[in-house]
């Protein structure tokens, strides 16, 4: 397929999926009573719903779901492996543990800001420790040990969590269990202000990098001798995917899937350029996340599944399709 | 207030011949009806007892239990109530109150440690009905220790449990006399909020997306008692989460949370929000008190 | 281009003896230069340090005369086309993606390829005979094959040099000699060409000028005639050999004796 058929049919979809999201959700709006809401008329609680409600979360899902995106497929280049995704170097572990450090000693609720911040704050933490284990053998920047140590500081973080949730009372428990199972429930203007502020730019910086990233998925060496600037362009993207990753986490919790699948998919459908890749991924991932929130508001409505049941859900199977179709037409 | 309290503590007194349903805050205080010594006196008489219990499982008992363990904080509270505390030498975690505290904790209600069951040398085992444990009752059948099963949470539950530990205890006076007055209870306050208009209300525990009581659950069957309209009855589950937007449209009088910091009260505009501790999660024989501190908490009648 | 050490060391952490331990070499510009020698006696470390991967402890190594930690990387990748010794791909990609990747030193970040790099990549394609294969996945291709297109992608750079890392080791005879026989027309056509080869016979026979490195100095460095001789090689190989010179094709046969 053509990288320019597959950007226009993603974009339609990412539009329509959007509208779709604001149309429907888990209070059914006549159309008239949606388009009164948004042009300032109808009742107030209508107002509430779709201006406050479903409008911010739709753009939130999008600005998360396409960071994820772009940053999976950053991942993926990086550490030369197509099962890469954005929470390999144990930044869902560190997000995790700073959002549980808050719930278990009640200061969750001080302001809303304060678990979106701790979970950053754990986020930075992991990358940090990752890092510095990563660059401590030597100048430069050995992958292989970035993601040993990925594995590993994951694998701390977990035991942390796992510690203090043992000695924390069930309500707490539940709260850590549904915060980790990611949700865009808490979606304000404020935070996709935040999340679109951080991501846009974020995006920008790893698609200006895409020439350099095509050089890096054939070989650092490779990448050296074709004049690339390995050692910054490793640093400055591992450090905005894995930024990008963090501030997800920290206003959406762990969604998986997204990240690994949608670079993929595209992979197989349009090639490994990154040039198109990278953009794709973006609109992928933001028409896939939008996506899958939409069906959690809606198939058990008035419950809300988790998000990331349904990514998996819908990720999983979609992708073993077209694995499936690519090796047969090989 | 205290006058209306006074009266139908006169009422139900003269009405039962209990001498006390002395209610001090949420904490059901309920006193034995029958004084300690004539209680051990009639537990002696009694020998021999078929217990059946909730799951339906048939126990023997020689005499009435000596040494019971409680993984059931209701049922801690009924052998309070029956005036057998005494005989209670293991509780759980859960138990909160102080009058417990001298009792020794085995741990959690569904995974106690078994360890210190077996040091207690209990002739009873109290534990909760249902599956989500199967090891604690195969472990307790291994060592041969008898075990009955309660089921604490609905009202009709509720009345089967405290019988049955009345048996098990050779309290069944007592045991009756507590039923009756639930029942007294729970018969005054409906005649109490029947004259006031239903109001419309919501548990919601916390989290985000706000995870809501739903029906069939205790905490349903209270806030019916009390006088109030679960908006969220038509969930198809006991619990579940549900979109923000549901909080917005369905109007909701008074949104009851149990800790206020767990809430973010910009999600129901317009509604008086309440916070009640873990008043709605410990079921148990204070279910009238509950229901009645909710009761004057939605009509906005309390005492201040 | 010319590329020429003086006194070049270079040590690698942890080990007892430099992997190159004061080598002077020179490969004159347009000419086939191959660097020959045992496993460990420095051919890949003479590369990297001739490349500036690897640092010079001591000496120097120097490209068109200067020196190469000056050299800028862009502008060294834009006159040096390199063939590593092997490169894993994980990813989906075709012969024609991967040789326009030759092109990514002439162009600005995000820029598009020019009818001038669509011709170069065309030409390069041609001269290593893989146009056929230009839609085909990489995975798919035969180990002959793949190396041409590593050729193919090193002169779209439109290089003045080309260094390559044993470019024949997993290769038959066929496919060697297609490879040997492309790098020849290459100097013909004016670039120069070093290689790091253990075919010794196959070397001779293409080179204008040879280096036999031994643990890291030089054994020997000359013409084939004067570097393929029976005492250098039964010295740096450590075992005895007899080289006798083929008439029809001018390359020397090396054999080894029994011990």
């Amino acid at each position: 397929m053509s990288k320019t058929k597959l950007a226009t049919l993603l974009f339609v979809a990412l539009i329509g999926i959007g509208i779709l999201g604001v149309l429907f959700g888990s209070v059914p709006l006549l159309i008239s009573e949606v388009w009164a809401a948004l042009t300032g008329n109808g009742q107030e609680a209508h107002r509430d719903i779709v201006v406050n409600l479903r409008l911010p979360r739709i753009l939130l899902a999008g600005f998360v779901g396409g960071g994820l995106g772009v940053a999976g497929a950053t991942f993926q280049a990086l550490l030369r492996n197509p099962l890469a995704e954005p929470y390999i170097l144990g930044v869902s572990g560190g997000a995790s543990f700073g959002a549980v450090l808050v719930l278990s000693t009640g200061l969750a609720v001080t302001s809303s800001w304060t678990l979106p911040l701790a979970a950053f704050a754990g986020a930075l933490l992991a990358i940090f420790l990752v890092f510095r284990i990563a660059i401590s053998t030597g100048g430069a920047m050995d992958v292989r040990i970035l993601l040993l140590s990925g594995v590993v500081i994951a694998a701390f973080f977990s035991a942390c969590i796992a510690f203090i949730l043992s000695i924390s009372p069930a309500r707490t428990v539940q709260s850590a269990i549904l915060w980790t199972m990611g949700s865009l429930a808490g979606a304000d203007w404020n935070r996709v202000i935040i999340a679109g502020a951080y991501t846009m730019p974020a995006a920008a910086v790893l698609i200006s990098l895409a020439r350099p990233l095509n050089l890096m998925a054939i070989g650092e060496e490779t990448a050296y001798y074709l004049g690339a600037n390995v050692e910054g362009v490793k640093r400055i993207s591992l450090v905005v995917a894995a930024l990008i990753t963090a501030a997800s986490v920290s206003v959406a919790g762990v969604i998986g899937f997204v990240g690994l699948v949608v670079p993929h998919t595209l992979r197989i459908l349009v090639g490994s350029d990154h040039r198109g890749l990278l953009p794709l991924s973006f609109l992928g991932g933001a028409t896939f996340l939008i996506g899958a929130d939409f069906v959690a508001r809606l198939v058990l409505s008035p419950i809300e599944i988790p998000i990331g049941v349904i990514t998996a859900f819908i990720g999983v199977p979609f992708f073993l399709v077209l694995l499936r179709q690519s090796t047969v037409t090989e | 207030m205290q006058r209306q309290h006074l009266a139908i503590a006169v009422i139900l007194t003269l009405a039962t011949g209990c001498d006390n349903v002395v209610w001090e805050g949420l904490e059901l205080r309920l006193q034995p009806p029958i004084s300690p010594a004539t209680v051990e006196r009639n537990r002696s008489t009694v020998s021999n007892i078929i217990l059946v219990d909730a799951t339906g499982l048939e126990v023997t008992l020689q005499e009435p239990a000596q040494r019971i363990i409680s993984l059931v904080p209701s049922a801690t509270q009924t052998l309070r109530a029956l005036g057998v505390i005494h005989t209670v030498v293991g509780r759980t975690d859960f138990d909160i109150e102080n009058w417990v505290l001298d009792i020794p904790s085995v741990g959690g209600g569904l995974e106690p440690n078994f360890e210190d069951i077996i040091a207690l040398e209990p002739d009873l085992v109290v534990r909760f009905a249902g599956d989500q444990d199967p090891q604690t009752k195969s472990r307790l059948d291994e060592l041969e220790i008898p075990q009955i099963a309660v089921r604490p949470d609905r009202l009709t539950d509720l009345y089967a449990s405290v019988r049955l530990l009345g048996k098990a205890t050779g309290t069944e006076p007592s045991a009756d006399s507590i039923v009756a007055s639930i029942k007294n209870e729970l018969a005054d306050l409906q005649r109490w909020t029947s004259e006031k208009p239903k109001v419309h209300t919501a548990y919601i525990l916390g989290g985000s997306p706000p995870w809501v009581a739903g029906p069939n659950s205790y905490i349903d069957e209270i806030l019916a008692l009390a006088g109030g309209r679960n908006v969220f009855s038509d969930l198809g589950f006991l619990y579940g989460s549900v979109s923000p937007e549901q909080l917005r449209v369905r109007k909701i009088d008074v949104v009851l949370i149990s800790d206020r910091s767990q809430f973010d009260p910009r999600l129901t505009p317009g509604s008086r929000i309440e916070e009640i501790g873990n008043t709605l999660e410990l079921p148990g024989p204070n279910i009238a008190e509950t229901a009645r501190h909710i009761a004057r908490i939605l009509h906005d009648d309390r005492v201040r | 281009m010319r590329f020429e050490t003086t006194d070049l060391v270079i040590k690698y952490p942890g080990q007892n003896r430099p992997a190159l331990n004061s080598v002077n070499m020179s490969a004159p510009s347009g000419s086939f230069y191959a660097v020959l020698g045992p496993n460990g006696s420095g051919k890949s470390t003479l590369m990297k340090g001739l490349l500036g991967i690897a640092k010079a402890d001591q000496g120097r190594a120097l490209i068109a005369e200067r020196n190469v930690s000056n050299w800028d990387r862009k502008a060294l990748a834009r006159v040096i086309g390199v063939v590593s010794q092997s490169e894993t791909v994980s990813f989906p990609i075709t012969v024609r993606e991967m040789v326009g990747m030759g092109r990514y030193p002439h162009l600005g970040p995000l820029e598009g390829e020019g009818s001038e790099d669509k011709v170069a990549v065309h030409e390069a394609l041609e001269v290593c005979d893989v146009t056929h294969l230009v839609n085909r996945d990489l995975s798919t291709l035969s180990g002959g094959e793949l190396q041409r297109v590593r050729i193919a992608r090193a002169l779209a750079q439109e290089p003045m040099a080309l260094v390559l890392d044993e470019p024949t080791s997993s290769l038959d005879i066929k496919h060697a000699m297609e490879i040997l026989e492309l790098l020849k027309q290459s100097v013909a056509s004016g670039l120069t060409v070093i290689l790091t080869t253990h075919g010794l016979d196959l070397a001779a026979r293409f080179s204008d000028r040879m280096l036999l490195l031994s643990e890291g100095q030089v054994a020997a460095e000359g013409t084939p005639d004067e570097v393929v001789n029976e005492e250098a090689l039964a010295d740096v190989y450590g075992w005895p050999v007899k080289v006798e010179w083929e008439p029809t094709t001018g390359s020397p046969r090396v054999t080894p004796l029994r011990s």
